[in-house]
């Protein structure tokens, strides 16, 4: 059995369960070997002065949801996606739009964004009112700049 | 045909060796855009994601919000919103057979679909004013309520569209060279899709039996009686015959809504428009629901605030898409486009 911090009801029906970081990736393998087959949704959250990861996990054969909980103020939390396919995209969604660090994710790039786009659009101190302009080079690769005579 | 996709492809002559899909643009940030506006404002970004089948987009939204704040919507509400999300999904399912058709180079049931489907825009616009963009259901209920001239509509096209939707359906089944680019081509099996996340008629047409209708019935589904069609072929040629057989499931479905549907007020009367921005969402809420491309869920984290404070989208062709890169390994690039229609892509989803 893996420490977890605290164990509750969500609103929707669901158990939600709260963890360490350092205990995210054990109890991530036993809720796999439990029969929760696919990993629904990766949600960051932007707290201000720290970040909430939630994970939805969902048990195919069992139509069982739980919530699974981190909480971390530096900003890193480890990759599931060794243990979920599907957390690929969702944790480079993740790292593009809130700017989240997940450790040891196979090829950690921005999705939507290109690459070198400035700051993260969901957290809270993001700052609108810059225009960032895209453009291609001639690899073919995205970039973003502030200037607009060099974007279209 | 779908849309704004670039797909990156290493190929050896034409067989594909590495294929990488690069998305985003259509982005537009809509999580943002719903952090910045009123609960009740923020319809209108789902009615722009899946622009194919906005009415399941919004019973979505609305599932999650009305958690939120409270405010469930009338018995009548329930069963117009069951009749709009079915005929939105048909309207859905049609631009996929026509445009899977245009894929594989047919061009005649392109028409034939979008001369269907413009019956159900009709039927939207005699509802809510719109053809695409609805914008018709509302916290707590719906805008308009269903006049008699909307119901004998409805009541023509169900008449009408089950003998046009099987001349569809035949101009395909009875074409060979559709037969032979469909059949046994881009196999998903049945474990593969579970852990990248498929789902909807693509998760079904590979052997599981799993459709949120039924798994966590919202609205009145559990009143309703239908059918889950599923496959256990997986190929491009199931997914086919998955959602035709969905699209008349849809008819059954609507076809019973219509009888039961009940009379009463079809708004919650705490949901008047001057109360609309006073409205404060506490606490958190995941709300899943079947879109016609697959499970939709709409996260929202509210604050106590008249607005919400994290509002993430599980989009479910975003999901499909993930996994392109892994079917397309090892085949012709010519069936790479079967697939990838297969699929059933709309970006305005997937970019959100």
């Amino acid at each position: 059995m893996v420490d977890i911090i605290q164990e509750s009801m969500g609103k929707d029906g669901r158990k939600i369960i709260q963890v360490s970081v350092e205990n995210l990736i054990p109890l991530m393998n036993e809720m796999r070997s439990n029969g929760f087959d696919h990993l629904s949704l990766v949600t960051a959250i932007d707290r201000k002065d720290s970040i909430d990861v939630v994970y939805h996990l969902h048990s195919m054969d069992r139509n069982e949801y739980v919530v699974v909980k981190v909480n971390t103020k530096n900003y890193v939390v480890p990759s599931v996606t060794g243990i979920w396919p599907s957390a690929n995209w969702d944790e480079r969604e993740q790292y593009d739009l809130v700017g989240v660090k997940f450790e040891g994710h196979p090829n950690l790039k921005r999705l939507f964004l290109p690459e070198g786009w400035i700051g993260h659009p969901l957290r809270k101190d993001y700052d609108l009112s810059k225009v960032q302009y895209v453009n291609m080079d001639e690899d073919g690769e995205d970039y973003a700049t502030f200037d607009a005579g060099d974007g279209w | 045909m779908h849309g704004v996709l670039r797909l990156k492809a290493k190929l050896d002559g034409e067989v594909i060796k590495e294929l990488e899909p690069v998305i985003g643009y259509l982005h537009r940030n809509a999580e943002k855009l719903c952090e910045m506006g009123f609960y009740c404002d923020n319809l209108i970004y789902f009615d722009r994601m899946d622009y194919v089948g906005a009415m399941n987009m919004e019973v979505g939204y609305l599932e999650a919000a009305e958690k939120i704040l409270g405010v469930p919507p009338p018995e009548r509400a329930k069963w117009i919103r069951v009749i709009m999300a079915e005929l939105s999904r048909l309207a859905a399912h049609l631009v996929w057979a026509g445009a899977y058709g245009l894929d594989l180079g047919m061009l005649t049931p392109f028409f034939y679909c979008f001369g269907e489907r413009e019956k159900i825009l009709t039927i939207f616009t005699e509802a809510c004013g719109s053809r695409q963009e609805t914008n018709y259901m509302s916290i707590g209920g719906v805008y308009q309520d269903f006049n008699e001239k909307i119901i004998e509509e409805i009541k023509d096209f169900l008449k009408t569209f089950p003998k046009r939707m099987e001349i569809i359906y035949n101009i395909y089944v009875k074409n060979d060279v559709f037969l032979s680019r469909t059949k046994g081509i881009g196999v998903l099996s049945r474990d593969l899709a579970i852990a990248y996340g498929v789902t909807g008629p693509m998760l079904r047409a590979s052997g599981v039996e799993y459709d949120v209708r039924k798994a966590e019935p919202y609205l009145v589904y559990d009143k309703v009686n239908f059918d889950i069609p599923i496959s256990h072929k997986g190929d491009n040629l199931a997914r086919f015959l998955v959602r035709f057989e969905e699209m008349r499931q849809s008819l059954k479905i609507i076809k019973q809504a219509l009888d039961k549907l009940p009379e009463g007020p079809y708004f919650n009367p705490k949901a008047k428009k001057s109360m609309m921005i006073r409205m404060r969402g506490d606490g958190e809420y995941y709300a899943r629901t079947e879109s016609s491309k697959g499970e939709f869920g709409v996260y929202i984290v509210g604050d106590g605030g008249v607005k919400p404070y994290r509002v993430r989208v599980r989009s479910p062709t975003f999901k499909n898409l993930s996994i392109l890169p892994v079917l397309s390994k090892d085949v012709m690039l010519a069936d790479m486009i079967a697939i990838s229609g297969s699929i059933d892509l709309v970006f305005g989803e997937i970019d959100r």
